[in-house]
C-alpha cells in the first residue's frame, strides 16, 4: 500500500493506470455477471403481492410523493452546514501549536464568517418553527 | 487582491443590508456605492497601490492583464447596476440577496481572471456558477425559469465533473497544480496531458457556450429573469473567456499545435450555429441568447491565435460586447413584449432610446466607428498574424455578415414599422444610455485609451 502511494507522479504514464482499467472492467463485469446469473439460475414465482410497492411489510397505501413543509428541509440542510463546520476544526486542533497565531487568526476569521451566516439565517427566520 | 477581498466582504454586507434596510432604494444605493468603491480600489491596484499583503503561495497572480480585465468587468457591472438594478425588484422578494449573489459572482470572476493554480481556476468557476444557478431560478413561480435553472445546474455540474477529471489527469502527468511548474514536452506530449487538455477544452467550451456544447444556453438565457440574463450573457461569459485564454496560454501553450485545430473547428461551428439559428428567432431575448453564442465564436478566435493582438483584442471585445449587450437588455427589461413586434414604432415614441439602441446593435454587428468593429478587427488580425487559418478568417467575416440580418431586424422594427411600443423610461435612464452609446463610439475611435492601460 505504501509502495503504491510513493509512485513518482512525474514519471507516471498512461500505462501505470492499467490497474485502474482492470478494476473498472472487473467492477462492470461482476455486476453484469451477477445480474444475468440471478435471472438465469433463480426460481421464478410471480405473485400479485410481489408486484406491490414494498412498505416495510405493511400494506402500502397512498402516494409517497406528498408535499412536505419546507422547514424540514431547511433545518436539515442547515444542520449539515453547521455540522461540517466542526470538521474543519479537527485539522486545526491537531496542528494547533505549529500554526501559531496566524493559524489562530485564520480560524477566527472562518468562525466570524460562519457567525455572520448564522445571524443571517436567524434574522431571516429560517429557524422559526411555528408559523 | 484589493478587489477580491472587498467583493467578498461586500457580498456579506449586502446580505445584511436586506435585513437592516427597509427601503429597496437604500439597498440599491449601498450596492452601487459598494461596486463603485470596488472599481476604485481595483484601479488603484492597477496603479500599484496594494492594500493587502497576503501570501497566496503563488496560486494567484495579479498582472496587468488580469487587473485590467477585472476593471472592465467591474465597470460593466456598474453600468448594469445603474441601468437595470431597479428592474430586479420585479423578480422577487429577496432584493438584497440578488446583489449579494452578484458580488459573490464577482469574487469568482476575480479568481478566474488571476489564477496560477488549476485549483483556483476550479474554485473560481464554481463560485461563478453556483450563484448563477440560483439567479436563473430566482423567479420561483415562473416554470420556464425553474426549467432553465435545473437544466443549467445539471449541465453545469456535468461539465464541472469533466473539468475536475481533466485537472486530475493533468495532475497525474505533471505532479503539480501550479501552471508555472508544469512543463510539457513540445513535440510529443504524453497521453495523459493531452487527454486532460481535451477534457478541459470541452468543459470550458461548455461554460462559454461554444457549439457543440451550447444546448443549455438558449433555454437558460430565455428562462432566466431578463435582468439576470443580461449579467450572465455579458460579464460572466467574458470572465470565463479570460480564464480560457489564461489556461490555454500558460498551461498548454507549449503544445499549441495539438489543440489549435480543435479550437478552429469549435470556433467555426460556434459561429455557424450561433448566427444561423439566431436568424430564425421570433423573440428578441432568444435572439440575443443565440447572438451571445455567435459572439463567443468570435472570442474563440483569440484563444485560437493566442498572441499579443489576441490578448489586447479580447479585452476590447469584452468591453464592447458587454456594454452593448447590457444596454440592449436594459431596454428589453422595460418592454412587456419580447418579440420583434414589441419594438415596432419605438423610434417615434422614444427617439433617444431608439438612437442609443441602434448604436448598441451596430456595435454588435461590427459596423465601423463602433467598438464592436475594432473588437472584431483585432480578433481577425490576431488570426492572420499567426499565419495559419485564413479560411477561419473568411468564414468569420461571412458569419458577421449574416449577423447583420438579425441585428438590423430590431432597427427596422423601431424605425420603419408602425406600432405602439409599450415603454416608459425615466430621464436618468436615457442619460445613462446615451453615455454608454457615446462610450462605445469613443472606444471605437480611440481603442488605445483602453489598451494602453496594459502597458503603462
Amino acid at each position: 500500500m505504501i509502495h503504491l502511494l510513493q509512485i513518482n507522479p512525474s514519471t507516471a504514464e498512461a500505462g501505470s493506470y492499467l490497474p485502474v482499467a482492470i478494476q473498472l472492467i472487473f467492477a462492470v463485469g461482476l455486476v453484469s455477471v451477477l445480474m444475468v446469473a440471478t435471472h438465469l439460475l433463480g426460481p421464478k414465482r410471480k405473485t400479485s403481492d410481489k408486484l406491490q410497492n414494498f412498505a416495510s411489510g405493511i400494506e402500502s397505501h397512498g402516494d409517497a410523493r406528498q408535499p412536505m413543509a419546507i422547514k424540514y428541509f431547511l433545518t436539515a440542510i442547515l444542520f449539515v452546514l453547521f455540522d461540517v463546520e466542526v470538521i474543519f476544526f479537527y485539522p486545526y486542533a491537531v496542528n494547533f501549536k505549529e500554526l501559531g497565531w496566524s493559524g489562530f487568526w485564520a480560524v477566527l476569521m472562518f468562525v466570524g464568517f460562519f457567525l455572520c451566516g448564522f445571524t443571517y439565517i436567524i434574522k431571516k427566520g429560517a429557524l422559526k418553527w411555528e408559523d | 487582491m484589493n478587489a477580491l477581498i472587498l467583493s467578498a466582504v461586500l457580498g456579506v454586507i449586502m446580505m445584511f443590508s436586506g435585513i437592516l434596510l427597509k427601503q429597496k432604494s437604500a439597498v440599491r444605493g449601498v450596492a452601487i456605492t459598494g461596486l463603485a468603491a470596488l472599481l476604485l480600489v481595483n484601479i488603484l491596484e492597477l496603479r500599484g497601490i496594494h492594500f493587502f499583503k497576503i501570501d497566496v503561495a503563488g496560486m494567484m497572480y495579479f498582472d496587468r492583464f488580469a487587473l485590467l480585465f477585472i476593471s472592465i468587468a467591474l465597470f460593466a457591472t456598474l453600468v448594469y447596476f445603474i441601468l437595470s438594478a431597479k428592474d430586479m425588484e420585479k423578480v422577487g422578494a429577496d432584493y438584497a440577496e440578488y446583489f449579494a449573489l452578484i458580488f459573490f459572482i464577482i469574487c469568482g470572476i476575480i479568481l478566474v481572471a488571476s489564477f496560477k493554480s488549476l485549483l483556483i481556476l476550479f474554485l473560481g468557476i464554481e463560485i461563478i456558477s453556483i450563484p448563477l444557478y440560483i439567479l436563473t431560478g430566482a423567479d420561483k413561480r415562473n416554470l420556464k425559469g425553474n426549467e432553465g435553472s435545473l437544466k443549467y445546474f445539471l449541465m453545469g455540474a456535468f461539465s464541472t465533473g469533466l473539468m475536475l477529471m481533466g485537472i486530475a489527469l493533468i495532475y497525474g502527468a505533471a505532479g503539480t497544480f501550479d501552471v508555472e511548474k508544469m512543463k510539457f514536452a513540445i513535440e510529443t506530449p504524453a497521453v495523459l496531458p493531452v487527454t486532460g487538455m481535451l477534457l478541459l477544452l470541452f468543459s470550458m467550451s461548455f461554460k462559454v457556450s461554444a457549439a457543440p456544447f451550447h444546448f443549455w444556453t438558449p433555454d437558460v438565457y430565455d428562462g432566466a429573469p431578463t435582468v439576470f440574463t443580461s449579467f450572465m450573457a455579458t460579464v460572466v461569459k467574458a470572465a470565463v473567456f479570460i480564464g480560457f485564454i489564461r489556461l490555454f496560454d500558460e498551461t498548454f501553450g507549449t503544445f499549441q499545435v495539438k489543440w489549435q485545430m480543435w479550437l478552429a473547428v469549435i470556433a467555426a461551428v460556434t459561429l455557424f450555429i450561433g448566427n444561423i439559428t439566431a436568424v430564425f428567432q421570433q423573440s428578441v431575448k432568444r435572439m440575443l441568447a443565440y447572438s451571445s453564442i455567435a459572439q463567443a465564436g468570435f472570442m474563440l478566435l483569440a484563444v485560437y491565435a493566442m498572441n499579443t493582438s489576441a490578448k489586447e483584442g479580447i479585452l476590447l471585445y469584452a468591453a464592447a460586447y458587454s456594454l452593448a449587450t447590457i444596454g440592449i437588455f436594459s431596454v428589453l427589461n422595460k418592454l412587456n413584449d419580447y418579440t420583434f413586434e414589441g419594438f415596432n414604432g419605438l423610434a417615434k415614441q422614444q427617439p433617444v432610446v431608439a438612437g442609443a439602441l441602434t448604436i448598441f446593435l451596430l456595435s454588435l454587428a461590427g459596423i465601423p466607428l463602433t467598438a464592436g468593429f475594432l473588437a472584431k478587427f483585432f480578433m481577425l488580425k490576431s488570426v492572420i498574424d499567426t499565419g495559419t487559418g485564413l479560411w477561419l478568417v473568411i468564414f468569420a467575416v461571412l458569419m458577421a455578415a449574416v449577423s447583420v440580418y438579425y441585428y438590423f431586424r430590431v432597427i427596422q422594427a423601431m424605425y420603419f414599422k408602425e406600432g405602439k411600443a409599450d415603454i416608459t423610461v425615466t430621464g436618468r435612464f436615457k442619460w445613462a444610455l446615451v453615455t454608454i452609446a457615446a462610450l462605445i463610439i469613443i472606444l471605437g475611435t480611440f481603442p488605445n485609451i483602453l489598451i494602453n492601460w496594459l502597458y503603462f
